[in-house]
């Protein structure tokens, strides 16, 4: 596919280069290799490298070839450089979109967004093309042809004097515009409704910027695309680790805010499509609707005067549209803004720490009981505070009465013995394990006879009356007819390995049975 | 399924936990001299061990993934080796220790604590978590503690029975 495409180009460097990429000798590495290359127009070298050298493979010739490749890269870059900054921003789909970009490369002609690829077909024919375009776009900017609007995009893209005309027609900077195109999948479904909202056309000043924004634009929006969030996002989703994105986070943020609309579809699409729409004049009232719409149109200088523009068209659509998104999933990396918030990374980073705290109070409201009506933090953290000290009591307490009991009774064998079959559900299992130690039970049987004896003069407890604990002390009830029974399986397994045939030790095995059962 | 999960663990936890306590329990009765007295003080020094040999088994229960049971091995170790310590020491030496030590309340900011503060010193190894946390190891200690005192109900009234 990519040999067709350089083929298509007409260029001959493309040929070298691609004959390059098959000395190297794998047809997906040099398509990746091509790709990432695109992005980073600024540090071409420097990027190429290193993703050449990320993307080479095993062969160790290929180490040597590569500065080679890198260098005939790089003469194709400048030479790229030369056709116009529009000719590289087609290339910035490519990691992202990979093979979808050479599809689109392919099926330019389908009057998809693979108008970037166009281009590089034939950049002569762009200006006779675009005129014809912009005159339509004019005469019906509401236009229902999606499709000739959107090859037209891409043939102003590929203009060199685009810029002039986008001057003219256009007072936006969207910088994203070519970005957009490259969704050409979503866009298919976009474009009519978004024909109606064309007004954003790259600023003449801005389209080196925006050749170099390009990347950050479409990485950054390729998977909000993917994921059609309102939200914006401050992460680093740049697979493809552009250095220079790091900077326009707090831009991206903003304008991620300003494409979170009601519009659930691909905000993306919107500067592409009114990239396309040239005839701003017309669309003075859909222009605060489409700023705010606008996914990334926003950016740097000439774009600032659109974010307040478009903060308060985002109001207007906050308040049409009331239904606020699910937040998306975070991770520790990537977290999303909510719509109508502020999307600063300091107060990002603070709601994500609100949110996991809210998250475990819920946790503990579910462990701690009678706090499902309790609502709020400090009464929260009050009943918490009350619950894990009455536990510290409780156990305190119930020490001290083991330590009376210890000192009154040797163990009521017997007791717990018998004592434990009406209270506690067996097994047959535990029967069996009953059966299984028969004569320890005869051997310890008159121990037990034994013990008995000291039992009548049992006066468990001189404590205090803690009348408190009363009533807590019976929600301790036994252990649950579940518990018991998954604890008696759960147990067999380590009792038989820890009983051992010792009467030294019979008194605790028969403690232990007891207890568990 | 996770309910079941969670049951499994805690149930793995509550058998752990019983088995120490109960190992500890069966030592100290034989160790005790037989004609002791049920004197207060013995009791209430029993206790004390009692609710010792509570957290440690707790602790060694849950092991060291918590860092509120880090917190109580440490605190348990350290103070095992302090009082092996005091042991070897002649008595001479020990006059001259110098003892520290630790009052917390002597930084209450304004006389009442937060809540924050509170539960933190609840909570062993509290005191050097963030909120988040702090939340969470208080929700890992509250189920621990609950199975503790479920545990050692049920040994106090098979004996007391």
């Amino acid at each position: 596919m990519e040999h067709e495409f350089f083929l298509n180009a007409g260029m001959p460097t493309w040929h070298s280069l691609s004959s390059a990429m098959d000395i190297q000798g794998t047809d997906q590495s040099s398509d990746c290799l091509l790709n990432p290359s695109w992005e980073t127009s600024a540090d071409h070298g420097v990027h190429f490298d290193s993703a050449l050298s990320s993307m080479v493979s095993s062969p160790a010739a290929s180490n040597t070839n590569v500065p080679n490749d890198s260098f005939v890269i790089r003469e194709l870059i400048g030479k790229l450089g030369n056709i116009g900054n529009s000719g590289e921003i087609s290339p910035h789909s490519g990691p992202l979109l990979g093979n979808a970009t050479i599809a689109a490369a392919t099926s330019y002609n389908s009057a998809n967004t693979s108008a970037y690829t166009t281009p590089l077909n034939s950049p002569p024919k762009l200006g006779v093309t675009m005129i014809k375009h912009l005159v339509n776009e004019k005469s019906s900017p509401n236009s229902g042809k999606p499709m000739p609007l959107n090859s037209s995009v891409a043939e102003f893209s590929a203009d060199p004097g685009f810029a002039e005309r986008a001057a003219r027609f256009s007072r936006f900077g969207s910088r994203s515009f070519n970005g957009r195109t490259t969704q050409f999948v979503p866009n298919n479904a976009e474009v009519p409704y978004k024909s109606n909202l064309l007004h954003r056309v790259a600023s003449s000043p801005s389209l080196k910027a925006v050749g170099s924004q390009m990347g950050a634009q479409e990485s950054n929006n390729s998977p909000e695309l993917a994921n059609s969030q309102e939200e914006s996002t401050v992460s680093e989703q740049i697979p493809n680790g552009e250095t220079g994105l790091k900077g326009t986070h707090d831009s991206n943020s903003r304008k991620r805010k300003a494409a979170s609309k009601g519009k659930a579809k691909e905000p993306a699409l919107s500067p592409f499509a009114n990239a396309t729409k040239v005839a701003e004049a017309n669309d003075n009232s859909n222009a605060k609707r489409c700023k705010p719409s606008e996914p990334d149109g926003n950016e740097n200088g000439p774009v600032k005067a659109e974010e307040t523009r478009g903060s308060a068209g985002e109001e207007q659509d906050a308040k049409t549209n009331n239904t606020k998104p699910p937040e998306a999933p975070k991770d520790y990396i990537h977290v999303r803004a909510r719509r109508g918030q502020a999307t600063d990374s300091h107060s990002l980073a603070e709601r994500v720490r609100r949110e996991k705290i809210s998250e475990r109070m819920k946790l503990l409201q579910d462990l701690v009981p009678g706090c499902n009506k309790v609502t709020g933090k400090a009464l929260m953290l009050d009943e918490i505070i009350n619950y894990v000290q009455s536990l510290q009591r409780q156990v305190e307490f119930l020490s001290m009465k083991l330590a009376s009991v210890n000192t009154r009774l040797d163990f009521n064998l017997d007791n717990l013995i018998h004592k434990d079959h009406p209270i506690f559900p067996l097994d047959s299992s535990a029967s069996a394990f009953y059966g299984h130690q028969p004569q320890q039970n005869e051997a310890l049987n008159a121990n037990i006879s034994n013990g008995t004896v000291t039992q009548s003069s049992v006066d468990p407890l001189q404590l205090p009356p803690l009348n408190g604990f009363s009533d807590t002390v019976s929600q301790y009830t036994m252990f649950g007819e579940d518990d018991l029974q998954t604890i008696v399986q759960m147990g067999f397994g380590n009792r038989e390995t820890a009983l051992q045939p010792q009467s030294f030790h019979g008194e605790e095995k028969i403690m232990r049975k007891s207890v568990f059962l | 399924m996770a309910t079941k999960g969670v049951t499994l663990n805690t149930n793995a936890r509550k058998i752990r936990f019983a088995r120490r306590f109960i190992s500890i329990l069966l030592k100290m009765r034989k160790t005790r001299s037989p004609c002791s007295s049920s004197s207060i003080e013995d009791v209430r020094k029993r206790s004390q061990r009692i609710k010792i040999a509570a957290y440690s088994s707790m602790a060694h229960a849950v092991g060291p993934r918590r860092a509120w049971s880090r917190a109580v091995l440490f605190k348990l170790r350290s103070r095992a080796r302090h009082q092996s310590m005091m042991k070897r020491r002649s008595f001479g030496l020990q006059k001259k220790r110098v003892v520290v030590v630790k009052n917390n309340n002597d930084i209450i900011p304004s006389g009442q604590l937060s809540q924050a503060d509170r539960l933190r010193q609840l909570v062993p190894g509290g005191k050097a978590m963030d909120m988040c946390s702090l939340l969470e190891e208080t929700a890992d200690y509250i189920s621990c503690l609950a199975t503790q005192v479920k545990v050692m109900q049920t040994i106090a009234d098979h004996f007391s029975k």
